[in-house]
């Protein structure tokens, strides 16, 4: 079924998912999209990742923004003055906008502790040396901590509308993975053999390999492993509830993804890659905003006049083919909702210029 | 607090043997690493350009692309295997270590140990080439590589990993071996994240400060910045008509720019080029490089 609009998307989910690879406009293009749920009415909030420096403090987010911020008041007087200045938009803004970013570091100390009541084990957990590496650099931790986030804002209930702006990923949805990346670590079988590596029952082969794995880490790597998996082991149980009712809700019908891509050569191919993931995790594709197009400049165009800068004319007729080689492409291939978004001609520097940016959904190139 | 290094110039990184090329994601590190491991080859050095986990290619691969370039699709699993194939020597016993489940689940869920096995790969590569040029993940993910290889030095004692993750940290800290190149694009974010990455990059390595590249820079005109027309001056963040998309663009580039005036990095750069097909747009590139004296 193809859905018409932003709006109805907003209407039918309550959580929606943005998705894409890097430097497409993700993060600004989520918060406009919560700006247009609240002015449609709904408590809105989006859970950012790392937004550009100005983006952040237009959302009122400093250093920290671990906490929903409420951005209420400052999107209505950016409302009303726009509307004075006979911007087309609806007459009130009635809904409520938040934002938060998750400190994703802080968080998973935080989901540690939540997993286990033990302080003995907690501390285990904490002080090893495999958990440092593990919460700072694992690649996966983010994205998982922001699905633990979301969880969370979700259960409260506080929110009617939440646009969830998920780290950048190249090729497939690692994001989507994450969950199972850690889980891979959470398995139960095989951290049964990290925390009995003596057992009885161990087989020559296992021996054989436990000792070439000791000899090549040397000493100190093993007795960390061990130990980092044998505390993993004691919040298992807990870890993988948690996972079954983070995946029960992404495959919910209250959650639906849109991908965010830019109008670059491969984007195409690409973005199917991305509708492919979404179904094969068994979740809900809404559509694919194209963000950063120049195509609607096209409009009105004065090609007799003479221009300076002649080059930058050329790159970007060049740019527009292209964009609209990919928008051709895409059109077959999308079987749900398409839109496209213009390329600002500045960074977003406040709650007004999302509003423009918000606006510019389901408007231009029409 | 020490002074922060001058960062090195293009072309002094680009004559060493083993050149990573980093940056935010969309910066165009593939296209600028393939030019520069084009423009090497067609000096007549033998040069490696190394991608990591391209899905778009078989893992592992190493493909010839002309007599003196190669082309590695490196890949974690794989490196792994070779590399423990190389230290335990008896065929049968890297094949019970290679072939345990437990061996093979550690490989792939300890944190660190893809980066350190894929880095590793490329350390012991540079030794076949007279230039690898490593087309790297984007910012955090590049950087959690040579964090991951340092850690492991740190953290575990004695054995061959240990040893040969030192002798890694070694060439890489080492200018006359390795160089370091931070792309970015002339927009706010990526010329900000270089250079966050750079301050993490000059922790790992103090004494060797990488280089910096603009990349995609749209043509100049007459009409440049100038203080009354900044980019805050303006209402409204969408362009009104590709003449005020052009003239804004120009202008904000410009504007942009300030945060690596700023920083004091000089700009070096390379120009717009064309989104010609694929092998065209890096010969662009490889030609703009040599142009402005970078390779």
């Amino acid at each position: 079924m193809k859905t018409s609009s932003i709006d109805a998307i907003l209407q039918k989910r309550r959580i929606i998912i943005t998705c894409g690879t890097g430097g497409v406009g993700k993060t600004t293009l989520s918060a406009a999209l919560a700006l247009r749920a609240a002015c449609l009415g709904k408590n809105a909030a989006v859970i950012t990742i790392d937004p550009a420096k100005r983006l952040a403090t237009s959302l009122g987010l400093g250093e920290l923004g671990d906490q929903p911020l409420d951005l209420t008041p400052q999107l209505r007087r950016a409302h009303l003055k726009l509307k004075k200045q006979g911007l087309d938009i609806s007459t009130e803004c009635k809904g409520t906008l938040a934002a938060l970013m998750p400190d994703t570091r802080r968080t998973f100390e935080a989901f540690i502790h939540s997993l286990n009541p033990s302080p003995a084990v907690t501390d285990q957990i904490l002080r090893n040396p495999i958990f440092q590496i593990f919460a700072r650099e694992f690649s996966g931790s983010n994205e998982y901590m922001a699905l633990e986030r979301l969880y969370a804002l979700n259960l409260q209930k506080r929110f009617d509308c939440i646009i969830l702006d998920t780290p950048p990923s190249r090729n497939t949805l690692a994001f989507l993975d994450a969950p199972k990346l850690l889980t891979r670590f959470f398995e139960e079988r095989l951290i049964r053999w990290l925390v009995l590596p003596t057992n009885k029952i161990v087989s020559m082969g296992m021996k054989k390999a436990l000792g070439v794995l000791e000899k090549l880490t040397g000493s100190g790597f093993m007795t960390h492993l061990f130990d980092f998996a044998s505390a993993l082991f004691e919040v298992q149980v807990a870890f993988s509830s948690n996972l079954k009712k983070i995946t029960e809700l992404l495959e919910s019908e209250e959650v639906g993804f849109l991908v965010v891509s830019a109008p670059i050569s491969g984007a195409a191919p690409e973005i199917s890659h991305f509708i492919e993931s979404i179904e094969n995790h068994g979740f809900h594709f809404d559509g694919v905003a194209l963000n950063r197009t120049l195509g609607y400049l096209r409009k009105g165009r004065t090609d007799k006049r003479k221009k300076p800068n002649q080059l930058a004319f050329q790159i970007l007729d060049a740019l527009q083919d292209r964009e609209a080689e990919v928008t051709r492409q895409l059109q077959g291939v999308v079987p749900a909702y398409f839109t496209t978004l213009p390329e600002l001609a500045r960074d977003v520097h406040s709650i007004e210029d999302l509003i423009h940016v918000a606006t510019a959904f389901d408007s231009i190139n029409r | 607090m020490s002074p922060v290094p001058s960062p090195s110039s293009v072309s002094s990184v680009l004559k060493r043997h083993l050149i990573f090329v980093s940056g935010k994601g969309g910066v165009g590190k593939t296209s600028v690493s393939q030019a520069i491991a084009h423009s090497l080859s067609i000096q007549g050095q033998r040069t490696l350009w190394v991608a990591f986990d391209d899905p778009l290619r078989p893992p592992g691969e190493l493909r010839k692309l002309s007599p003196t370039l190669h082309y590695l699709n490196c890949e974690a699993t794989i490196a792994f295997e070779e590399y423990s194939a190389m230290k335990i020597g008896a065929a049968t016993l890297t094949r019970i270590f290679l072939q345990n489940k437990l061996v093979r689940y550690l490989a792939k869920a300890t944190p660190g140990m893809h980066e350190l096995f894929v880095l590793g790969k490329v350390w012991f590569e540079r030794l076949n080439y007279d230039h690898v040029v490593v087309d790297m993940p984007s910012t955090g993910y590049g950087l959690a590589m040579f964090q991951s290889t340092k850690n492991f030095t740190r953290l575990f004692r004695g054995g061959p990993i240990h040893k040969d993750a030192e002798a890694m940290l070694e060439t890489f800290a080492n200018p006359t071996q390795t160089g370091f190149l931070i792309i970015a694009i002339p927009e706010e974010m990526p010329l900000q994240e270089s250079l966050e990455l750079n301050g993490f990059m000059l922790e790992l390595f103090p004494k060797n400060p990488a280089a910096f590249l603009v990349n995609r820079r749209f043509p100049h005109s007459t009409e440049s910045a100038t203080p009354e027309n900044s980019p805050e001056s303006w209402e409204n963040p969408i362009p009104t008509s590709a003449e005020d998309y052009v003239h804004k663009r120009v202008i904000l580039e410009e504007y942009n720019l300030r945060l690596w005036r700023n920083a004091k990095i000089p700009i070096e750069e390379v120009a717009f080029i064309l989104p010609t097909p694929q092998n065209q747009m890096i010969e662009g590139i490889a030609s703009e490089l040599k142009t402005r004296g970078h390779v």
